[in-house]
């Protein structure tokens, strides 16, 4: 998986930010697209392409459960976020809707990725290579269960036998 | 070895669990509202599916309803289509909706409990993060998303992964508890814990400094769990609990046996073990302010803003983050807390505004008038509350005040209906997140106790509440 970075370079990037709350009513996929992190980067909409990776520090996607968020940010083209932690309803909904990847990574990572580089992420491996600056990184291991419902495909193709 | 509240609950919802895999957790009550469910609702359609158990389904709107007359139209189309769809979706499946018109409408953390469908050792579930405040009567509950709100309605259960376990020992006795409340006791938590402090884990509130709390003051504390990062807040059932949810109109009919079963089991053993302590002594907390852009970004009234050095203790991200909140909140380090100026005061949401909050606020402001160029405004938590305090004059004590009394709902909470700030307008609110823009585009908000948020109505600025007469 190729992709650019669009890195913001703090903690508590919140719910609020990434989809205001007045675009809660908001039902076609596409148009919420338009409004993706409005609240803190008004450019994103036009600036963000398709394949690319937001990278960001703790507690990404912390307040609301409104799953408005990852799919926003999902049908702006990303498709995964890279982090150093995230807020475990918005890591769910994720992966439940089969939306975008949640990557926690490590600060060696986060420090040596900047804006703009290429990376190519691998997570049969847990590899991080960035393209830009030839250095690799190890991300770490999505958990057993949450591996299963991302190979999965999501919550509804996990266990349909039981669905 | 003993085992924990959290863990008696959920061993006793497992439908299967396997080592390495998420357990199915059944669900005794599932709560929805108009934003977080059309789409689950479209899912089950797509697919065929009914709603396994609309007797255990319950429905309201409060995110996005209007706070003013309800005779009239709702203007916003996109409000008006959202209400229409849920009102459909619960004809077509057969569920229970307290609607706009219903006396028991409200915000759903508030009828909840008020109805006497949130009980002790039950697990419940609803599209909202705040979910958390039913974990006050000892219930496992958990804020969900929009996949799993119709993985919940097509089998009443839920794939989770098993939280670990927080204690938050909360230790003392407050001086003097009118005016140092349980928002402060919660904001004095997640200052100390930080927002990331409860991830992954299911925090149980302990101690003396929770004992001696009301239910309704119990749920503010568990409400804002979520704000401190964690799946959900719990408090064990006590005689207070029992006592509160007696009587409501959906109490079980067997509900003494149901309080004999509490009492025997929902509680932690002595001898059980948490993953993570934290205990905070009340004797001396004062009276919380948030400052910044997140509810870690909190001091006590009577000190001044802090410089990004010294609340980061040299983090890098947390400097940063602080720099930007100061930029954003229009605020410098060193200022005092009650030099900073308000222009809208917003008593409501599901954290304070239920009688309790509302009987609280009214005292400080008896015989007063909101300042100059102060906009305030009490939204009740439900209909129900909004009836209780007019059967006690209380709507007549904040008109008099010129506060706007209004209808129930989440209202300036999350600025999803028309009550909203203006860009740059500065907020003295009772609701729980202060992101940026979270109550209006460019609006500042100071997350504080309904008695705060009523002195601060009278003075136009904040005031150590701890001087007032609040007997």
């Amino acid at each position: 998986m190729k992709g650019n970075v669009i890195k913001y370079d703090r903690d508590n990037i919140d719910t609020d930010v990434i989809i205001p709350g007045q675009y809660l009513k908001v039902h076609d996929y596409a148009e919420l697209a338009t409004h993706a992190m409005e609240g803190l980067d008004p450019d994103f909409h036009s600036k963000v392409k398709e394949g690319d990776f937001i990278l960001s520090g703790k507690n990404f996607g912390s307040g609301s459960s409104r799953e408005h968020a990852p799919i926003a940010l999902s049908h702006s083209g990303v498709k995964a976020i890279l982090a150093l932690s995230f807020a475990r309803i918005f890591y769910r909904n994720s992966v439940d809707g089969a939306f975008l990847l949640p990557i926690e990574i490590g600060q060696d990572a986060y420090d040596g990725i900047s804006d703009g580089d290429e990376l190519d992420i691998d997570i049969s491996t847990n590899e991080i290579k960035n393209l830009t600056t030839n250095q690799s990184y190890k991300m770490k291991p999505f958990s057993e269960i949450i591996g299963k419902i991302i190979e999965a495909g999501g919550l509804f193709k996990y266990k349909p036998e039981l669905n | 070895m003993g085992k924990t509240l959290f863990e008696k609950i959920w061993e006793s919802h497992i439908v299967v669990e396997k080592q390495n895999e998420p357990a199915l957790i059944y669900i005794d009550r599932h709560l929805v509202h108009e934003v977080t469910s059309p789409q689950a609702f479209d899912g089950l359609r797509m697919n065929d599916r009914k709603v396994r158990r609309p007797d255990l389904t319950i429905a309201t709107m409060d995110h996005n309803v209007p706070t003013s007359d309800r005779s009239l139209p709702i203007l916003d189309q996109t409000s008006a289509i959202q209400i229409k769809t849920l009102e459909k979706n619960c004809e077509d499946f057969g569920i229970k909706l307290f609607d706009i018109n219903s006396p028991n409408q409200g915000i759903v953390h508030v009828i909840g409990p008020q109805l006497g469908i949130t009980l002790p050792g039950s697990t419940i579930v609803c599209g909202d993060s705040h979910t958390s405040t039913h974990g006050a009567f000892g219930a496992l509950a958990l804020g969900i998303g929009t996949s799993e709100v119709e993985h919940v309605l097509a089998s009443q259960t839920l794939w989770l992964e098993k939280p670990k376990t927080f204690e938050v020992r909360v230790e003392g006795k407050r001086k003097n508890p009118h005016a140092v409340t349980a928002k402060d006791i919660i904001l004095s938590i997640i200052k100390n814990i930080g927002t990331a402090g409860g991830t992954g884990t299911v925090i149980e509130y302990r101690g003396e400094g929770i004992t001696d709390l009301s239910m309704e003051q119990r749920m503010t504390i568990c409400n804002m769990s979520i704000e401190g990062g964690a799946r959900a807040g719990l408090i064990a059932p006590d005689q207070k609990t029992f006592d509160y949810l007696r009587n409501r109109e959906y109490t079980p009919k067997n509900y003494e046996s149901l309080v004999d079963y509490w009492k025997e089991n929902l509680k932690t053993d002595p001898d059980a073990t948490f993953d993570k302590t934290f205990v905070l002594d009340i004797n001396e907390i004062a009276p919380q302010v948030s400052w910044g852009t997140n509810p870690g970004m909190t001091c006590d009234v009577d000190e001044s803003i802090p410089s990004p050095d010294e609340f980061s203790n040299g983090d890098a991200n947390q400097k940063k983050g602080a720099e930007k909140a100061l930029e954003y909140m229009a605020l410098d380090s060193g200022t005092l807390i009650e030099d900073i100026k308000i222009d809208r005061v917003f008593i409501g949401s599901c954290t304070n505004a239920r009688l309790e909050d509302l009987i609280e606020a009214s005292k400080v402001i008896q015989g007063q008038k909101v300042a100059p160029n102060v906009n305030a405004m009490v939204v009740p938590g439900s209909q129900m509350v909004k009836k209780q305090a007019e059967e006690m004059g209380l709507d007549k004590i904040f008109i008099d005040a010129n506060f706007e009394w209004r209808e129930a709902g989440c209202s300036m909470c999350l600025g999803m209906n028309p009550d909203i700030l203006s860009p740059g307008e500065r907020c003295a609110s009772t609701s729980n997140r202060n992101f940026e823009g979270r109550q209006g585009n460019g609006g500042r908000t100071h997350l504080v106790s309904p008695v705060m948020a009523a002195a601060a109505a009278i003075n136009g600025h904040f005031v150590d509440v701890r001087k007032l007469n609040l007997n």
